[in-house]
């Protein structure tokens, strides 16, 4: 059964298509990643899904509905921006958002969120006393502490330092196996990489990607030797039948041209310099997306 | 509990749980009627310093008379009988020969005194200050003080000098001195309400005197206080929609609301504040009105007429306030809209004055049967002390109440569009499509 259920939707504003006939199908159960550059369509789409924006036209579905005009109780929704009453306390905030979405008291909940994202200590102060990254957390709490069965999140990482991208995706995955249907946006694509079952890229208001990370990575081919050397990236340049480097400091990646045999690149190299390991690979998530939306796929489409 | 009732809740709370609003409650009433409580307060905190005077009289009839006039005053009202305390300026007069050679020379000397801070002041007294005929200068009284204009020296040479003078004139044509304060006695016209059969025993009651308080105290007060609450119920939403809209909570919150619970939540949530602060002044006016025995003061039938006007004020303006906030996008959007929005309040604040001295002319019934004004208006033509016909405030009622709900249905279409749209300063001709459009 899919939760969300997008058909052929286009929204505009002004002269500007921000989702240009977009179809999309969201699984129960799943964590669903949407990625793509900055402006690509994600958020709108996110609040397409939300009734926060309407479609100038196709149809979106959650729960086998179309929602339209009406407010989404069994949505948790985290927007972009944060958005909290800055002068509310952190119990507070919480409970009002939970209860006004759940209709039911939700104490209990919020002190077991508290205390799990370690924030306990500052349930009776005032949201406008938290840094960045606390209130991240915070308003992350206020969007599952209902226990909805749909959870968007739109960048949800975004301000967190690692050990709290932990917690935050701990959760997250602990959300899933207890049934809710997780959405959310992101740039790290390593996160996308890691923890989703799908992955949708929207690229200029298209879908340029939607699949799990093995289809779409089969979809790439095993093009990309991935080499560590002696001599690093200054003894690989002008190479035979390599289409472009990716220098990640003491690793870089190659990629073959169509056909070429990668052998013959390993050859070439060995001759160069002494090769301590190397490794054929599908292409990472984020070397696909810079070849959609980096400046090699703007190049592309300028010639 | 319904969602509404929960967002009412929060708004209610988020306004009155603060220090603000006590501080609010408390300053309000202190600001608006401000000066005046000041003055009351503070008229016993004056300078008891001595005042010196120096008296050229060209005349030579009034010198000596001011100096006795001055010796009773000082005993009587200097020193406080029960305490002994120095509690007003004795006023100490001294004489100097005019000097008929160069005047202008004695007015600079003594100018100089009061520079130097010997002289309070100095009274010229013209020659013919009792018969004043002829060239105006020989009967000119004139006191020369650093702040001559406000003082009150000058006051009281004013009302001892005349009187003198005055009863100066009625002897020398005659008249005898007990018969001269007859002759002088000024009779002030009193001001009475009218005559009414008393219900319970049917007997004719005698009318009422009108004092200024009942005449223009309780309809302005109740008009302030009118005005007061709409500031402290209505204004605030224009800002609070305007900031949950920038700072996205809007957002979160139509995730859970619709938007005209949304809306409601906050012009009810308003309306509660509004109330709480109405319950606070009338309940603590009729308490201490009636300690101090003003009871006749409390206008008790026209305090069911104020809280309704004052509910369909608070949800007419706050409706349009809220649409209003949910088209700005920055602080200086919502700032340019404020007088706008705010219309219906301040405009009976520039015709108050007319609507109270003629509560029944063309002009106050026709203005106050027009729905944005008429909360205002009918509550201070309804407290007047001259009855307005009795089908009019009912009217008006009715006309409020009908333009008020199209108020709302007109502020809920604009609310839903504004609230979402982000960018773009509030331009009245996308408000008037999107309350057309919805």
């Amino acid at each position: 059964m899919n939760v969300v259920e997008i058909e052929n939707v286009t929204k505009t504003f002004g002269s500007v298509t921000a989702v240009d006939e977009l179809s999309l199908n969201v699984p129960k159960g799943c964590i669903y990643g949407f990625i793509g550059p900055n402006g690509s369509g994600k958020t709108t789409t996110l609040r397409m899904i939300m009734n926060i924006f309407y479609p100038d036209s196709g149809t979106i579905r959650t729960f086998g509905e179309e929602m339209k005009g009406t407010s989404t109780d069994r949505i948790g929704y985290l927007p972009e921006e944060r958005g909290m009453y800055k002068k509310m306390k952190v119990r507070d905030l919480l409970k009002f958002y939970g209860e006004l979405k759940s209709g039911r008291k939700v104490d209990k909940d919020v002190d077991y969120w508290l205390e799990r994202l370690e924030l306990s200590d500052w349930g009776h102060k005032k949201i406008e006393t938290l840094s960045k990254g606390m209130g991240q957390k915070v308003q992350f709490i206020s969007t599952i502490v209902a226990k909805p069965e749909l959870i968007i999140l739109d960048e949800p990482f975004t301000g967190l330092d690692p050990v709290n991208v932990e917690v935050i995706k701990d959760a997250v995955l602990d959300l899933r196996s207890q049934g809710s249907t997780v959405i959310f946006s992101t740039h790290d694509m390593n996160v996308a990489d890691k923890m989703c079952d799908f992955i949708f890229m929207i690229f200029k208001g298209q879908k340029v990607l939607d699949g799990t990370l093995a289809s779409i990575q089969e979809k790439y081919g095993s093009d990309t030797l991935r080499i560590r050397t002696e001599g690093g990236r200054s003894t690989l340049d002008n190479l035979e039948g390599v289409d472009r480097i990716t220098d990640f400091g003491k690793l870089q990646e190659l990629r073959i041209k169509l056909g070429f045999d990668h052998q013959e690149v390993l050859r070439q190299i060995m001759s160069r310099t002494q090769v301590y390991s190397f490794e054929l690979a599908t292409p990472t998530l984020y070397e696909i997306f810079l070849r959609i939306a980096g400046p090699e796929a703007k190049e592309q489409v300028d010639a | 509990m319904h969602k509404t009732l929960r967002f009412i809740k929060r708004e209610y709370l988020a306004a009155v749980k603060t220090k603000g609003f006590i501080i609010m409650l408390v300053l309000m009433p202190v600001l608006m009627g401000g000066s005046g409580i000041a003055m009351y307060l503070l008229q016993g905190q004056v300078d008891t310093k001595d005042k010196r005077v120096v008296i050229v009289d060209r005349s030579g009839i009034v010198a000596d008379m001011v100096l006795k006039a001055a010796e009773q005053r000082n005993a009587a009202a200097v020193f406080d009988k029960e305490t002994g305390k120095k509690v007003r300026p004795a006023y100490v007069f001294e004489t100097a020969e005019p000097d008929v050679t160069d005047p202008q020379a004695q007015r600079l000397e003594l100018s100089e005194r009061i520079r130097k801070g010997e002289l309070h002041a100095f009274l010229e007294i013209g020659q013919n200050v009792l018969h004043p005929e002829g060239d105006p200068s020989t009967f000119q009284i004139k006191y020369h003080a650093k702040n001559a204009a406000i003082d009150n020296v000058r006051n009281w040479l004013n009302n001892t000098i005349n009187p003198y003078l005055r009863k100066i004139r009625l002897s020398e044509e005659g008249i005898e001195e007990s018969k001269a304060d007859e002759i002088m006695t000024w009779i002030q016209v009193d001001a009475m309400g009218l005559v009414s059969v008393d219900e319970e025993t049917g007997a004719i009651k005698e009318a009422r005197k009108t004092g200024e308080a009942e005449a223009i105290l309780v309809p302005v007060v109740l008009f302030f206080l009118m005005f007061m609450l709409v500031m402290m119920g209505a204004m605030p939403l224009l800002q609070s929609t305007m900031e949950e809209k920038t700072q996205r909570i809007a957002e979160v919150l139509m995730g859970s609301l619709q938007p005209h619970q949304f809306m409601a939540g906050k012009v009810l949530g308003g309306l509660l504040v509004s109330l709480t602060g109405a319950l606070v002044y009338v309940a603590g006016g009729v308490f201490f009105l009636g300690r101090m025995g003003l009871r006749d003061l409390i206008p008790f039938h026209v305090i069911p007429w104020f809280f309704a006007f004052l509910i369909l004020e608070i949800v007419m303006v706050g409706s349009i306030l809220a649409a209003f906030g949910s088209a700005c996008n920055d602080p200086k959007d919502a700032q340019n809209l404020t007088f706008p929005a705010m219309f219906p309040v301040f405009f009976p604040m520039f015709v108050f004055m007319p609507v109270l001295t003629e509560p029944t002319s063309a002009f106050a019934t026709w203005l106050s049967m027009f729905p944005l004004f008429t909360p205002m208006l009918m509550v201070i033509r309804k407290a007047a002390p001259v009855g307005i016909p009795a089908w009019q405030p009912w009217v008006g009622l009715v006309g409020v109440l009908l333009f008020t709900a199209f108020i709302v249905w007109i502020g809920g279409r604009i609310f839903r569009v504004g609230i979402l749209m982000q960018g773009g300063p509030p331009k009245l001709s996308n408000m008037i499509k999107w309350s057309f459009r919805g």
